[in-house]
């Protein structure tokens, strides 16, 4: 009986592995480019210019204030209506990054908020350019309160990425339902999907920890 | 060197800069006294165009700056501005903080840059704290890292804005000396600050501001002692007393 359950589980690792690597493909995909455009709209965000926040403000407020599988099928079936076909995986990473970039661009809006407008005219005052501002004075300071919320949004993204199973992107999510109907062992196929989330998660869960930990002892220098 | 032309300046309805006119020679060094609230702080951060104003001409080494398409960047580099509260950049040393224009403006090579950086902070007497962080160290030789980080830029005009007045009083003097020293070579600055001893000892001329007008200027000693108008006279009896 333990044997057979074993070798069940052995069975379909494999399976699961490669679910494991696509999600790991869309959600690392997905958060890198998510986090390149929301550096890039959070530090516009952060600007006085309305023109330049309030277009903003509402992409965020359209993309916090829906659910995430809505997102998906809009992407995935929605836009093919006006001409833009995607396949699964593609979609998959759109929205993801559409998703990613939205909660990171509030996050990295507030830590850039948060530096001191004295550093601004300092900066601004010894002829620094706007680039210059940001990439040495600006945004290592505002990395301080941005790096511990980042990186649990990270968890949470990560999760969220299982959401992109219903447009049958093989990742781990859709590999656990389509095993669960195969095979009897119900709470195995699940406790294994978690055990692999809880795999990625955890690292970055612990990072974020000891991140928080350090900068309220302001101990961490970029 | 600076030169104002009937500058006003309004935030919203109030009328910070009342007609400003004012003339700063090369080597020239101004102090700006007046009230708290009385407009000294714009009327110098307006001249490295830290703040706009609405009407009238100010000419600063010659750029008009009334003009569209100044060059900003290119006319702050010549121009320092040493703050009440230091701004020291916190995740850089004091030598850092130093060279960060000078590498990224001036476009100096690093190991040049590091040369001058130290001999600067030697000139401000911090030879012993090149790479310390500005939280360890006191307010007083945070203000003279901040002095050098202006001065590292070689510029043609200092700007400060009281810059003793967030000091403990045992650590004004340090800071007062170096600004001494720079007045002695020549630079030219204006000074916001109710330090009379400095004013009396290197200004050429005091500027005293009340409610956003220039209301009388004259030499340190005839106006501390014998001041023209009603407003400076009781302005100076007040700075006297505490
Ligand atoms: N950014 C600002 N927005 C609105 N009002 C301001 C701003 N900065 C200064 N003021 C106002 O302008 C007036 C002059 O300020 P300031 O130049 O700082 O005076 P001082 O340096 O002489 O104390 C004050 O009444 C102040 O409240
Ligand atoms: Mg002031």
């Amino acid at each position: 009986m333990m044997l057979s359950y074993f070798q069940r589980l052995i069975e379909i690792l494999p399976f699961f592995l490669k679910g494991l690597k696509m999600t790991v493909a869309v959600a690392g995909l997905g958060l890198i480019i998510g986090t390149l455009f929301g550096f890039l709209l959070g530090i516009l965000r952060a600007s006085d210019k309305k023109w330049l926040t309030w277009p903003i403000g509402v992409y965020v407020a359209l993309i916090r204030g829906t659910p995430f599988i809505v997102q998906i099928f809009i992407i995935f079936f929605i836009l093919p209506d006006w001409g833009v076909q995607l396949d699964a995986f593609p979609a998959a990473i759109l929205a993801m990054s559409i998703l990613g970039a939205a909660f990171i661009c509030e996050i990295v809006a507030g830590g850039v908020k948060a530096v001191d407008r004295g550093q601004w005219e300092a900066a601004t005052s010894s002829g620094l350019n706007i680039i210059q501002k940001l990439r040495f004075v600006i945004v290592p300071q505002a990395m301080q309160t941005i790096l511990p919320p980042l990186v649990g949004q990270y968890v949470l993204l990560i999760k969220d990425s299982s959401v992109v199973s219903v447009i049958g992107v093989m990742e781990l999510t859709r590999v656990g339902w389509l095993t669960v109907v195969r095979i009897p062992e119900g709470l195995m196929v699940f406790s294994l999907v978690g055990v692999l989330y809880f795999a990625i998660s955890y690292p970055l869960i612990l990072l974020s920890n000891r991140m928080e930990r350090k900068m309220s002892l302001g101990q961490v220098r970029l | 060197m600076i030169k104002f032309e009937g500058v006003h300046k309004w935030f919203g309805k109030l009328h910070v800069l009342n007609d400003i006119n004012l003339h700063v020679t090369s080597g020239e060094v101004v102090v700006i006294c007046g009230p708290s609230g009385s407009g000294k702080s714009t009327l110098i951060r307006c001249v490295n165009r830290l703040e706009k104003f609405q009407k009238g001409k100010l000419w600063v080494d010659d750029v008009p700056l009334h003009d569209h398409g100044v060059n900003l960047t290119q006319l702050r580099a010549e121009i320092s501005f040493v703050f009440q509260q230091f701004h020291l950049y916190p995740h850089m040393t004091a030598l850092q903080n130093v060279i960060l224009a000078p590498v990224n403006v001036r476009k100096m090579n690093k190991a040049e840059a590091a040369d001058l950086g130290r001999e600067t902070l030697t000139r401000v007497d911090m030879a012993d704290k090149f790479d310390s962080y500005p939280a360890q160290l006191s307010g007083g030789q945070q203000q003279r890292v901040a002095i050098a980080r202006g001065l590292a830029m070689s510029p043609k005009i200092m700007l400060f804005d009281e810059p003793t007045s967030a000091l403990d009083p045992e650590m004004i003097g340090e800071v007062l000396d170096v600004m001494v020293q720079l007045a002695d070579e020549g630079m030219t600055m204006c000074v916001v600050t109710h330090e009379m001893g400095f004013a009396r000892q290197v200004a050429h001329r005091v500027i005293f501001m009340d409610e956003g007008e220039l209301v009388e200027t004259g030499q340190p000693d005839s106006f501390f002692d014998n001041p023209q108008t009603e407003r400076a006279a009781q302005f100076i009896s007040k700075i006297l007393t505490h």
